[in-house]
């Protein structure tokens, strides 16, 4: 279970690149659909709660986000 | 997503297949009180790309849905030109889809529809539907994309919608342009606003709740999220409440309304539309949605569909209703299949070497 204070979302240019970002940052993660507020697209995003290393982003990787009150802050973006 | 956004979904589905009963009692044909493939099919006659008679109105259903979906998403900040993201396959995908969904007489929306009303075809096609979502989860879990789509001028991004509002304003000034159906489903229609006016609540509802047939499956398969699905199951269930209340409900394979009992095609036509809607990222609904809101690459898609629609009555390949598909209709159905499965199969291999 993540925790909700500190989650952060990264979201994705195709369901694959959420997986492997999925399997990089290992069990701190989960996959789950993009929040409606972040897009009206129905991709897959990963949700995480560990620092965000851009290092751990590729090609597929669209933009990060962090839980800002009831909605999101971006903090980092291809 | 929590509980807000199944809310949402589930009072979205609610709206549609009540709408859908309320067409039908209208005057729309038995269970389609909303079939994308179907309307975009009648429009691609009343527009004379192919010419069976009795399959031949502009349905204002197609428009409303486009330009409710389209308003909201420019009041919303949805609206956001997109496109370049293989443009040509997605045409080809789309025109497969249309195949397979006339084949089995309906999109994934009427299959619910006709569930609703007690249709046990449409389980066979749901069956079908089933697993060609879960073969397209396959290849999008082994690296399927159809690539990155990148921003567009507001002009291509409004070129869809506003087609949309040129076919009705012709259909309204013009109608002489335009062929209507004199017998047949083509001929059975609600009134104009009426349909209208459920086109847009559905294309206003279906854009903020990303409501996709599906979609509700895929995120099952892929993770195991069962946000989506609410909206397909609410649908279900107001339509079959409201088929029941206005005494049209029957269960049963024979004698249902526009649709045929030849199993192994009902399930052949839905696996070619349900691998087809994940490579394209969403259902025949979905594509008339993201369409509006500015992807031209989901607009290539409906063009796709309605010509996919034009070549199924110009050689005869979508099924009859009682009969089923002959064999052009079969042949089609699994060279479409075949086609679809190569071309996954190739995209994924080139995505896979990328990586």
């Amino acid at each position: 279970m993540l925790d909700p204070a500190d989650i952060k979302v990264a979201t994705f240019h195709s369901h694959y690149g959420a997986l492997m970002f999925h399997k990089r940052m290992g069990g701190d993660s989960v996959i789950r659909p993009v929040p409606r507020s972040l897009s009206s697209s129905c991709g897959s995003a990963v949700f995480f709660t560990s620092a965000f290393n851009p290092s751990l982003a590729d090609e597929n990787t669209e933009a990060v986000y962090v839980k800002d009150g009831d909605g999101w802050r971006e903090i980092w973006r291809k | 997503m929590g509980i807000r956004d199944k809310g949402k979904l589930c009072i979205t589905g609610a709206i549609i297949g009540a709408a859908a009963v309320v067409l039908t009692l209208l005057g729309n044909p038995g269970n389609m009180g909303f079939c994308i493939a179907c309307f975009i099919r009648d429009t691609a006659g009343a527009l004379h790309l192919h010419t069976a008679p009795i399959v031949e109105y502009a349905r204002p259903e197609i428009i409303g849905i486009i330009l409710g979906a389209f308003a909201i998403s420019a009041v919303r900040g949805d609206f956001r030109p997109r496109g370049g993201s293989s443009p040509v396959l997605r045409f080809i995908i789309g025109f497969i889809v249309m195949i397979g969904a006339l084949v089995f007489l309906g999109c994934p929306l009427r299959m619910v529809l006709r569930l609703g009303g007690g249709d046990l075809n449409a389980l066979v096609g749901l069956l079908g539907f089933i697993a060609g979502i879960g073969i397209g989860c396959i290849f999008l879990n082994n690296g399927f994309s159809l690539g990155k789509a990148g921003r567009q001028s507001g002009l291509e991004g409004a070129a869809f919608p506003s087609s949309a509002v040129l076919l009705f304003v012709l259909f309204l000034a013009f109608p002489s342009l335009f062929l209507f159906s004199e017998s047949g489903p083509g001929s059975m229609h609600a009134p104009v606003a009426a349909a209208l006016g459920a086109g847009l609540a559905v294309g206003v509802a279906a854009e903020r709740t990303r409501l996709c047939m599906a979609g509700g499956i895929r995120d099952i398969f892929l993770v195991r999220d069962f946000t989506l699905i609410s909206g397909f199951a609410a649908i279900f269930a107001a339509s079959l409440i409201g088929n029941i209340a206005a005494g049209s409900f029957r269960i049963g394979f024979a004698d249902q309304p526009i649709s045929h009992p030849m199993h192994l095609w009902n399930f052949l036509g839905m696996l070619a539309v349900g691998l087809g809607s994940v490579m394209l990222g969403g259902c025949p609904l979905r594509q008339l949605i993201l369409a509006a809101e500015g992807s031209s690459d989901s607009a290539m898609a409906v063009l796709g569909m309605m010509a996919g629609a034009a070549a199924a009555h110009n050689f005869s390949l979508a099924s009859s209703a009682g009969t089923g598909p002959g064999i052009n209709g079969k042949i089609a159905v699994v060279a479409g299949i075949i086609i679809l499965l190569a071309a996954a199969a190739g995209v994924t291999y080139r995505e896979r070497r990328k990586a």
